[in-house]
């Protein structure tokens, strides 16, 4: 086979290993933001956080929020909820960060696998 | 009395498979990541002695915390199971008493999980803080993030949406839960006319079906979330993947066959999620090191 051929094909197995780790990565991360709360599911993304800051500014201690699964939930205390989307926020994004960089660092297949 | 909160898991060994070691593996990871992990084992009395002999006393201390000695006698439920796509073999697959959890689970709460579900985060504590009856997985994808075949969406392709009988949880004292394990007791014991009904094949009982037509029936015979959808997908290692590595006990490097071509491979690692491995072999090969790994960290063995 040509070597230029070879090369490229070598590469192409790579991207795809690649890829299917993106996907993991994401799907962890995706899994660290969530955040339980008064029986309601919450995702720690800016809309949700942003959200939560504006009702404190106006100076709401307490409201009616519609979690990830399209329900309304009574959140008794904004301050907590907003402190542990913040640490979900925080703790999922600095891993994902280091995982990613990791991942960009790899150049073959072992090394992205931690082989 | 304060609420009793745990994760039951049932394990008959078969003349292929020694489910008892893969759910004593499945309960450590409860252990290892879950706040509610009291765990209660369902099985019979030859499961349990010969776990007890082969694994030892102090392992099965450590795992389980309930035992429940349930000797039923299961009616032939022959299966073909894949290790890889170029290895299969048939063995015996008791699961006609999966219905009957709610009368063996010593607690008021309780997440049932298959013994080839490896727990490795605590994403699923939430169910036991929510008003949820019964919650199932609604969805699925594969280690790749892709959706699963049609066989494993539909119950045939005109269907019912299938529901996921892997992870289940549900509240004992609850009278739609009592409902609900009444209805998966009727489907079991009506299967063949379930099954002339619902237009599916197959010889074997499955429970993923038998929930998704309890679930069916209970919601006037449409959709609905009576049956609460777990969040998230149920992430599913098919039993045509393989476990490559284990680089840590909560990361591993698996072999992803592809679906339409099933000559070729890739590879990928999976940290802190929980997978359905339905490779059974695949986890039995790792079984020795990630035990070993676990038994470092409970204080059984040394470095």
């Amino acid at each position: 086979m040509d070597e230029r051929l070879e090369k490229a094909l070598a590469f192409s197995q790579f991207r795809v290993t690649i890829e299917n780790r993106r996907t993991a990565i994401r799907r962890r991360f995706e899994t660290m933001l969530m955040v339980h709360h008064d029986d309601g599911l919450f995702r720690a993304d800016a809309i949700t956080m942003s959200f939560i800051n504006t009702l404190m500014d106006e100076e709401h201690t307490s409201a009616i929020l519609i979690d990830e699964k399209q329900n309304p939930i009574e959140v008794k205390d904004l301050k907590v909820l907003k402190e542990k989307l913040f640490n979900a926020y925080f703790e999922a994004t600095n891993e994902y960060t280091s995982e990613v960089k990791s991942l960009a660092k790899a150049r073959d297949v072992k090394k992205a696998m931690n082989w | 009395m304060a609420e009793t909160r745990g994760v039951a898991l049932f394990a008959y060994n078969t003349d292929q498979i020694d489910y008892a070691k893969l759910a004593l593996l499945a309960a450590r990871y409860v252990k290892r990541h879950m706040k509610n992990n009291n765990i209660c084992l369902v099985t019979d009395q030859g499961t349990w002695d010969y776990l007890v002999d082969s694994r030892s006393a102090e392992r099965s201390d450590v795992a389980f915390d309930d035992v429940v000695i349930s000797p039923v006698v299961h009616t032939a439920n022959k299966r073909i199971h894949y290790d890889s796509p170029w290895t299969k073999f048939v063995s015996e697959f008791k699961n006609s008493n999966k219905h009957q959890i709610i009368n063996y689970t010593p607690y008021d709460k309780t997440l049932l999980i298959d013994i080839d579900y490896i727990v490795q985060n605590n994403s699923l504590d939430y169910l036991f803080d929510t008003d949820s009856e019964v919650a199932l997985f609604h969805n699925s994808e594969d280690l790749a993030g892709f959706p699963p075949a049609i066989t494993e969406t539909w119950l045939k392709p005109t269907g019912i949406p299938m529901l996921w009988s892997t992870v289940v949880y549900f509240d004992k004292h609850n009278d739609i839960s009592r409902m609900f394990f009444d209805m998966w007791a009727h489907v079991h014991d009506n299967y063949d006319f379930y099954k002339f009904l619902y237009g599916f094949s197959g010889n074997m009982y499955r429970t993923d079906f038998a929930v998704s037509i309890a679930a069916h029936l209970m919601n006037g015979m449409g959709d609905g979330e009576l049956v609460t959808d777990i969040y998230g997908k149920l992430i599913n290692m098919s039993q045509r993947d393989d476990i490559t590595k284990v680089n840590a006990i909560d990361d591993w490097v698996y072999l992803l066959n592809d679906r339409m071509e099933n000559w070729k491979d890739s590879v990928t690692r999976i940290k802190g999620e929980n997978v359905h491995v339905m490779n059974k072999r695949a986890l039995e090969r790792f079984y020795n090191y990630i035990s070993h790994e676990l038994d470092i960290e409970d204080g059984i063995a040394e470095e």
